[in-house]
């Protein structure tokens, strides 16, 4: 079957229980304790290791004094690069997610970025671990790290592959003419800091060896990929390889690759001859398992006094490592966005010394969607026109990009529901015109889009005898909710309760689903639960029909309804029966379905995106310079909601990351050194609860079914992208004081004096 | 990484007695582990380097909030919780108050100690400046006896004190001269909780017949220890409050710290926010 047979509107059927806003289903595992992550799979002999990092960031290895280390009790191996067993490199294939990041590591004694792993010890215990770690010798041949993008600069060049699938230069109409053509220009540049993912679970492994076969228990995004990946690095069959991962605990893109602590685990392992369990400490999760890259952006906008835009130029550098390649794809969303003919892309890399940047929530909309956004604003004020009058001057009624009409967009909805919920008619529209108290208030607001990624995922759904139904595929639950939206979206095609469905997820055993990532999963392998749902409950008509004692013998397909466990007529309820007698009676335990969803989108006749509208209010206080967001609105167009619950706290957990990434977020990278100032928590601030106000958030009803056969567009990353703007541009307009380089920190705000 | 805990001696005296002896018997030798909530955060990370504790944590002579005719007195392990939670505390100290529920979050709040955050002696610390505003002083103990010493003389520089190796924190002593002080209390941070302060500001003052009686004013995070501004305050004392004595005062104040940029803020930031926040008390104070 293919996606397309599969398009009937979900919702005219079944129990009605997607888009009811459902307790998680596995809420009680993790209160209780219950829930397993990847590092609490208890195993006989278990053995544990821990990496040591570089504490230099560019030169080489000039050797180990190990003997101290070898002496505490209970050491097993200390693996380096003198005695690594050779691990393969892997090649890297976007389609597949990007599996593995590319370099393999303990092969040679260069050094890259501080923190990179040059050792791995295991023993016993992780105390002596740890012990024998710390008394590790190494000397070092140190050369001056490139640690500084501007100090760079002048080497900047031009990424080797696409940026998110496009030319890193590209050109629609002339943005020369179209420049020349304005009454009004803004030209400025932007900034957005590194930052790192920060999720509460560290990335963690548990590799357990049985001959030429490897079981990993891994944090991780992508299960399958990790499979890849360490079948590759060992030489070993796929199907030696299992990768289980039953619940990870937050990720935000830095589990969707499988970075080199994961090969180090299961080569640990096999040198001990022993299960091996390895977690990272947070502070090599600061150099080690990506960021999101450093931008410096240029945009210019030119606009009739009307506000049409005459042009768009969004260019500038991101930073990536020394040895490999990833660019922060920031001019994406502003090839698409807003109607223009005139338009100009262009992105370059500067290398430093530091591990590869990699995804984080929303690449390249969250940091480009603050430059555009910000400038938009700007536009705006030059203009004297309201902020959302402009964006609906200039709205995109087919997509500029492609020229493809959209499949659903209802940006307009956003905009105006969101105005009304957030009584942006308060606003005064002059910059520091408002006050409240002693506090500057300002009012402001940007748009949000993030694109439809689906990826063929396969799913398998069996009716038991009892009743009862197992959904089964390899997907992921960060933390998202899949296995509560896969629940309501199995319960709603076998018409069931919840509780007489069980999702199992999160193992390499079980049907192919690709990276829990670019905010995939639901509209993925939700599409193919659905799928698979109906095959079986096909499956199990036939058998009704096909039985001679069954009430429903010789029924018609299409006349049979499936509700509250029981098959019966469409017209006559009370001739039915229920799935238990239909499969005791054959003698069967179960009937199965399975499905794959393809998505033919090399022919796409839609340009797919989710939107929304996002509006934030802060007090300033003058003397300190201290920003705190007092009200947030977000109302957002997502295609079908499958819970309401799960699907705002998405938007909700997105809006606190702009927060976070607007106001305080900034890892810092020391340029003489090239260490990292704030690797700890304590340091690289995210808000804590009392930063983050009553987030009002509105889900627009919709049914996309181009976007996906459930009808769904995608959820986990869209809440970011404009939140960091409309913080910005609120945070201007009370105070007139545009910080054009995040995070907007007091001391940028305040410069010299008082805002009073 | 971790230090390796075998490494590590930590020893729980039965009584203060044995804790001073033992403290006498080595001299350097042991440290006071009260709440652990900056030692462990040492550990934690590998840095920290002494190696055998004294755990004081349940002695009974460093506990309790004793509330005496002219002062009252608290043990060096009354937790942040604790000061909000009394009642004297609240009427006639509200500064602290204000400090130990701005001190972390609710753990933090349960398990850290006042004691340990003065001999900690970071120049960021948020109770010091309000201790300071309160002319508090430190009982002193050790086999050689007992002292007792102005708040305000205990720290010498960046994380040195007038403090004998074998010597405990046991008391903090404040006079009860101060329940009338109009009081201020300011912490400024990135976020609203979990924060090391950029700048920390206490003060209290008292008027009278328009012009300022009393005046006491303590900053964090702008020096290599907290600071009394004493100039400042000689300054303001039976002023007047008008834009022009804010003025003077701000000038002076600002000769008086000496911030510097580091990874929380910068040296401009912290100078011109202690100044501000100076302006903002004499606003307050002159409008009660
Ligand atoms: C997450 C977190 C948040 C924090 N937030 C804040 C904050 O907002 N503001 C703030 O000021 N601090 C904060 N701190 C720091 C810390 O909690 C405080 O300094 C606390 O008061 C320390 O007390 P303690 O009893 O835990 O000290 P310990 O860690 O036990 O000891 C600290 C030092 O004091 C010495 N010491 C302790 N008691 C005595 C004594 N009676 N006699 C002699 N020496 C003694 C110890 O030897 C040690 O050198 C925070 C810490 C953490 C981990």
């Amino acid at each position: 079957m293919s996606a397309k047979q599969n398009q009937r509107p979900a919702s005219k059927q079944g129990s009605g229980v997607v888009g009811q806003p459902l307790n998680r289903v596995d809420g009680r595992l993790k209160v209780t304790g219950g829930a397993r992550f990847a590092a609490e799979f208890p195993h006989d002999q278990m053995a544990y290791a821990v990496l040591i990092g570089s504490t230099i960031a560019n030169g080489r290895i000039k050797g180990f004094d190990t003997s101290a280390a070898k002496r505490v009790p209970g050491v097993l191996a200390i693996i380096t690069h003198e005695n690594a067993p050779k691990l393969r490199p892997v090649a890297t294939n976007p389609a597949e997610g990007d599996a593995a990041g590319r370099r393999v590591p303990l092969q040679s004694p260069v050094i890259y970025y501080h923190g990179q792993y040059i050792a791995v010890v295991v023993a016993e215990t992780l105390e002596q671990t740890q012990q024998a770690a710390a008394l590790v010798r190494v000397s070092y041949d140190e050369q001056p790290p490139a640690a500084d993008m501007e100090r760079e600069r002048g080497k900047a060049y031009p990424p080797k592959g696409k940026v998110a699938g496009k030319p890193a230069d590209t050109m629609r109409g002339n943005t020369d003419t179209g420049l020349a053509a304005a009454n009004v220009r803004v030209d400025e540049i932007y900034r957005t800091p590194t930052e790192h993912h920060n999720p509460m679970e560290p990335h963690a492994t548990i590799a357990v060896w049985d001959g030429d076969k490897l079981t990993i228990y891994d944090a991780t995004q992508y299960t399958y990929g990790v499979r890849h990946a360490m079948a590759t690095t060992f030489g070993v069959p796929e199907e030696n390889v299992r990768c289980i991962c039953k619940f990870t605990g937050g990720a935000f893109g830095c589990k969707g690759t499988v970075w080199s602590h994961v090969s180090l685990a299961a080569a640990a392992a096999r040198v001990a001859r022993r299960p091996v369990k390895l977690v990272t400490t947070r502070q090599q999760m600061f150099s080690n398992m990506g960021h999101r890259a450093e931008t410096e952006q240029h945009v210019v906008l030119g606009a009739t006094r009307a506000g049409k835009l005459t042009a768009i130029v969004h260019e500038g550098l991101s930073h990536t490592s020394t040895f490999d390649e990833y660019v922060e794809p920031f001019s994406k969303a502003t090839h698409m966005l807003y109607a223009c003919d005139n338009f100009k892309a262009s992105q370059r890399l500067v290398a430093l010394n530091v591990g590869t940047p990699t995804y984080m929530r929303a690449p390249g909309e969250t940091s480009g969607m603050f430059a555009l956004e910000s400038a938009l604003d700007e536009l705006a004020y030059k203009l004297n026109l309201d902020p959302i009058q402009l964006r609906l001057v200039n709205y995109a009624d087919t997509d500029p990009d492609t020229k493809l009409p959209w499949s659903t967009k209802l940006l307009k909805e956003c905009y105006r529901t969101g105005a009304e919920h957030f009584g942006w008619a308060r606003r005064k529209p002059a910059p520091r015109s408002m006050r409240d108290g002693r506090y500057l208030l300002g009012l402001g607001m940007a748009t949000a889009v993030y694109p439809v990624n689906h990826f063929p995922s396969s799913a398998r759904v069996r009716i038991q005898s009892d009743g009862s139904a197992i959904v089964e595929s390899s997907t992921h639950d960060l933390g998202t909710g899949t296995y509560t939206v896969l629940t309501q979206i199995a319960c709603e095609t076998l018409g069931l309760p919840p509780e007489r469905v069980e999702v199992i997820i999160g193992d390499t055993n079980l049907p192919k689903a690709m990276v829990s990532g670019g905010s995939s999963t639901v509209m993925s392998v939700g599409s193919s639960v659905q799928g698979a749902a109906r095959a079986a409950l096909a499956k199990l008509v036939e058998t009704a029909r096909a039985d001679t004692r069954s009430p429903l013998y010789g029924a018609s397909a299409d006349q049979i309804v499936a509700s509250d466990g029981r098959l019966a007529l469409k017209s006559n309820d009370a001739r039915g029966e229920t799935y238990r007698d239909t499969l005791a009676r054959a003698g069967m335990k179960e009937v199965e379905g399975s499905y794959d969803t393809e998505f033919n989108d090399k022919e796409k006749k839609f340009s797919s995106h989710a939107f929304g509208a996002q509006f934030a209010e802060v007090r300033v206080d003058p003397d300190f310079g201290e920003v705190r967001v007092t009200r947030f609105t977000g109302v957002f167009d997502i295609g079908r909601v499958m819970n309401m619950k799960t699907g705002q706290s998405q938007m909700k957990g997105g809006i606190i990351m702009g927060i976070g990434m607007a106001l305080m977020e900034e890892t810092v990278l020391d340029t003489n050194s090239g260490r990292l100032v704030n690797r700890d928590l304590a340091e690289y601030h995210v808000p804590v609860h009392a930063d983050v106000p009553q987030l009002d958030v509105v889900l627009l009803e919709n049914f996309d079914e181009h976007a996906s056969p459930i009808g769904a567009k995608g959820a986990g990353e869209i809440g970011i992208v404009g939140a960091a703007a409309a913080v910005a541009n609120a945070v201007y307009h009370a105070t007139g004081v545009r910080v054009r380089e995040l995070p907007i920190t007091l001391d940028k705000l305040l410069g010299k004096g008082a805002l009073a | 990484m971790r230090a390796y805990l075998p490494d590590y001696e930590l020893r729980a005296p039965r009584s203060l007695t044995d804790a001073l002896a033992l403290l006498a018997r080595e001299p350097g030798g042991w440290r006071a582990f009260a709440g652990g909530t900056d030692l462990m955060v040492l550990l934690e990370a590998g840095l920290l380097t002494h190696r055998k504790f004294l755990s004081i944590w349940h002695l009974p002579e460093l506990k309790g909030i004793e509330v005496a005719n002219d002062h009252v007195t608290l043990g060096a392990l009354t937790t942040y919780t604790e000061v909000q939670r009394d009642e004297t505390m609240r009427r006639e100290f509200p500064l602290l108050g204000a400090a130990a529920r701005e001190t972390g979050g609710i753990a933090i709040q349960n398990r850290g100690t006042l004691g340990g955050n003065i001999v900690n002696a970071s120049p960021a610390a948020d109770s010091p400046p309000a201790l300071l505003v309160y002319d508090a002083e430190l009982e002193l103990v050790s086999t050689r006896g007992t002292r007792l010493l102005p708040y305000r003389e205990f720290h010498t520089g960046y994380k040195q004190m007038n403090m004998q190796s074998d010597e405990l924190l046991t008391r903090i002593r404040l006079p009860r001269t101060t329940g009338d002080l109009k009081t201020y209390y300011r912490k400024v941070g990135t976020r609203k909780a979990q924060a090391i302060s950029k700048v920390c500001f206490a003060a209290g003052a008292r008027m009278n017949d328009g012009r300022i009686a009393d005046v006491r004013l303590a900053l964090g995070s702008v020096a290599p220890t907290v600071v009394r501004c004493t100039q400042t305050e000689e300054l303001l004392r039976n002023q007047t409050i008008d834009e022009a004595t804010t003025k003077a005062a701000r000038e002076m104040l600002m000769t008086e710290i000496t911030p510097i940029d580091d990874m929380r803020s910068t040296a401009d930031y912290r100078l011109n926010v202690a100044a501000n926040l100076l302006a903002d008390f004499l606003r307050q104070l002159k409008h009660t």
